[in-house]
């Protein structure tokens, strides 16, 4: 330890170590800021023109051979299915490999945009409406409107509204969409009963949706709430706005105003104010993973959870709370009736830098269309949008009830022609913690509703215009 | 500073080299009562930050033996419906396999091991005992790397070893660290060899070994607490690390422990927490293991070096 403060005996017997030492620091200094600046200057984007075989009449068509990197996000049963599926097409195309590459949603992004910013994304890639742009705006990922047209890619039994979600902000294709999750208010019907407030009525709106709550609320078990707080719920807001007609974005801006968003908040600061909601800090505390949410552990009476995690929620009460049953209603409506709901897609992309397009396509077009893999995965990543496909797994007596919920649930929504929202690049970093920081800042911190709202929006215009 | 050499001995046991006028000396006798309700306390405290410290990892272990669906029911660490199912299936669930990410990942955390003691210590004799052109500056080099966040470096790194095309195997985790890529652990190398006396070196000199010689006979003997170390901290830093084996094991054959157990997670579809519970159990517990065995060296490696 006496030693820690001794400099090394070889400088110490030099005379000129001071000038020395000075000359090392300053060496040093630099050599940090040149690390700095090279680690910190601009992306590297790797990428070359679209190939030749992606644009044309013969676009995407070709030989369909060869080795494919398939990339998606899963785990479990769904790698199984997945494996499934390109067995089922490598058994039909003989010399082709599939290799996949899988990970958890929060992981796959973190690996794509380092394969992204280095060229080396999956032929195959798997992308969502909400960061599709975040990719096509850089110019990494390929039109698929050409090999819809020449035919490498049949998309008829998808319906229209659907097929839109894969759309960028400038109105190319750049994902097919095979997998709709949507949002719905999951309701805990035992609870429901209790309180003596029965099922949802069809059709509902949003102020019926809060009514339902509030009635609830003085019959309900003590610690239990009539809604989850969704004031700072990002999905929520946008369904909210969408269900009064409202657009969220414009190209790069938001084409909501801070008023709306005050609007909106003073709902939720109502309720909350008259105890229909979970506390603040409750809310601030509630687990990302749907097994572990209030609403899956009996704590609140409804909430707005995607639709396709009925099945976990529902296993997952089960343990926490024998004999409690969860279902799941379409959102609230706006006052004339017009739908809600905002589908999120998952669907396959194809990155310019591919250098097997007709394998792709033609490995894309199998997954959209093949009855057999399609009865195979069974709607394991959202419902399946293909509706000859959807109708074939409603006919299937075999399908799990929560899965037939799901679907039945997702028909419905389609008939209603849902609205659809493009997502701006930038949407995923820029709205999603800032809404619900700016939220948790009004309802914990008691910050003002309106100077929030208006810093809020004012930071989310700046920052997509940026992006 | 001086040129006399004064640490021309050994490090001399704490407390044992000390004027006897330096500190007060306490008449031994038997501790009072004050003094022992003053050490009950202590403890009491420092019993309950332990309990806060261990109560989440505790929790885990309770769950890995509980059902799947009563993983997130209770605080509580018992479980009252025991069950051994989640190691069982836990451990080949679906695709996965962890009898291989537990060889993978013992593979590659051995292999770093190696690689970091034997070039970090080469690099750090150099730096501490040879005189070459520009040494200073190649040292502050060394250390001004710390200063770069991994994150930083990731996107280049990745596009280096896609071009050698080592993706896929486990060349990109390991062959680094047999370059003494690790600037902290030559940091702390180049520390601990400054602090032991010269004239081993030079009574070996004398006894005709050469550089190769001081090192293996002198330094590397007398420097086994920083290498013990570095060998631990490179072991839970390998053994831990998932943004690595994310990166550049995209195949589920060469998978770590780190990625298998996030296997099991999935935001879109179902998470198995039972069996996730019971794998991370199983992960920490080499951890453990090679902590409870090293951790005299390591103590005694940080302590001398004059790291806190």
């Amino acid at each position: 330890m006496s030693s820690s403060t001794t400099t090394s005996r070889t400088t110490s017997l030099r005379t000129t170590s001071g000038r020395r030492r000075t000359r090392a620091g300053i060496v040093a200094g630099a050599t940090a800021l040149v690390l700095l600046t090279a680690g910190c200057s601009g992306g590297t984007r790797v990428g070359g023109d679209a190939p030749e075989a992606a644009s044309g009449d013969d676009a995407g068509l070709g030989d369909v051979t060869g080795e494919i990197r398939l990339a998606y996000w899963g785990s479990g049963s769904r790698v199984d299915l997945t494996n499934g599926v390109s067995d089922l097409f490598v058994a039909e195309n003989e010399g082709v490999s599939v290799t996949p590459e899988f990970t958890d949603f929060a992981a796959y992004f973190q690996r794509l945009n380092v394969q992204a910013s280095s060229g080396g994304m999956a032929c195959i890639t798997q992308l969502q409406g909400r960061q599709l742009n975040d990719y096509a705006g850089q110019g990494l990922l390929l039109d698929l409107q050409p090999l819809v047209d020449s035919g490498a890619i049949d998309v008829s039994g998808i319906p229209e509204d659907v097929l839109d979600t894969g759309r960028g902000t400038d109105g190319a294709l750049y994902e097919i969409p095979y997998g709709a999750a949507y949002d719905a208010i999951m309701v805990n019907t035992t609870l429901a009963e209790e309180a003596g407030v029965g099922s949802p009525a069809d059709g509902w709106t949003w102020q019926e949706f809060f009514d339902y709550a509030r009635a609830a609320q003085g019959s309900l078990p003590e610690g239990v709430s009539g809604v989850n707080l969704l004031g700072g719920h990002p999905n929520t807001f946008i369904e909210w706005l969408r269900g009064r007609g409202q657009e969220v974005f414009e190209g790069t801006e938001a084409a909501f105003s801070a008023d709306d968003v005050v609007e909106y908040w003073s709902i939720w600061e109502g309720l909350r104010g008259d105890g229909v909601t979970i506390s603040a800090p409750d809310r601030a505390a509630e687990a990302a993973q749907v097994e572990q949410s209030w609403i899956a552990q009996g704590r609140v009476m409804s909430d707005n959870k995607p639709g396709n995690q009925i099945g976990q929620a529902q296993g997952a009460i089960e343990g926490a709370q024998p004999g409690q049953e969860l279902t799941t209603v379409q959102l609230p409506r706006g006052e004339d009736g017009s739908s809600s709901t905002v589908l999120f897609t998952s669907g396959w992309s194809i990155p310019r830098s591919c250098d097997n397009v007709p394998t792709a396509a033609a490995y894309i077009d199998f997954w959209i269309n093949d009855p057999e893999a399609n009865a195979l995965f069974a709607s394991n990543n959202g419902a399946v949008t293909n509706t000859e496909m959807l109708q074939a797994q409603l006919d299937d007596e075999s399908l799990d009830p929560a899965t037939r919920q799901t679907l039945e649930l997702y028909q419905e929504i389609v008939e209603d022609e849902p609205p659809t929202v493009l997502y701006p690049a930038g949407y995923q970093a820029n709205f999603e913690t800032a809404f619900q920081r700016a939220y948790e800042d009004v309802a914990l911190n008691g910050a003002d509703p309106q100077a929030t709202a208006e810093s809020f929006v004012e930071n989310l215009d700046a920052a997509l215009a940026s992006a | 500073m001086t040129t006399t050499p004064s640490r021309s001995t050994a490090p001399a046991p704490r407390g044992s080299g000390v004027h006897p006028a330096a500190r007060p000396v306490v008449a031994p006798r038997r501790p009072s009562q004050a003094a022992v309700v003053r050490a009950l306390s202590r403890h009491a405290v420092l019993i309950c930050v332990l309990a806060v410290v261990l109560y989440p990892l505790l929790w885990m272990v309770g769950a890995s033996f509980r059902p799947g669906n009563e993983a997130f029911g209770t605080l509580g660490l018992w479980p009252d419906n025991f069950t051994l199912d989640n190691y069982r299936d836990g451990w080949s669930y679906g695709s996965l396999n962890f009898s291989r990410y537990f060889v993978n990942s013992l593979v590659i955390s051995a292999l770093a091991i190696v690689g970091n003691v034997v070039s970090c210590a080469l690099a750090a004799y150099a730096f501490a005992r040879l005189d070459f052109p520009f040494r200073r500056v190649l040292f502050a080099l060394v250390l001004a790397t710390l200063l770069l966040p991994y994150q930083v470096t990731i996107v280049p790194q990745y596009v280096l070893f896609n071009q050698l095309a080592w993706i896929n195997t486990i060349l990109p985790l390991t062959v680094p660290k047999f370059l003494a890529t690790d600037a902290f652990f030559v940091f702390l190398m180049v520390q601990f060899i400054r602090t032991l006396p010269r004239e081993l070196d030079e009574a070996a000199r004398l006894d005709g070994c050469g550089h190769l010689g001081i090192f293996l006979r002198i330094v590397v003997p007398l420097s086994l607490p920083a290498i013990g170390t570095t060998a631990m901290f490179t072991f839970i830093r390998t053994w831990d690390d998932f943004l690595g084996p994310l990166l550049y094991l995209n195949n589920p054959d060469r998978w770590t422990v780190t990625l298998g157990l996030n296997g099991f997670l999935d935001a879109t579809g179902t998470s198995a927490f039972g069996p996730l519970f019971a794998m991370a159990t199983l992960a920490i517990a080499p951890i453990v293991g090679f902590f409870l065995v090293s951790q005299k060296l390591l103590i005694e490696g940080v302590a001398t070096s004059g790291l806190k």
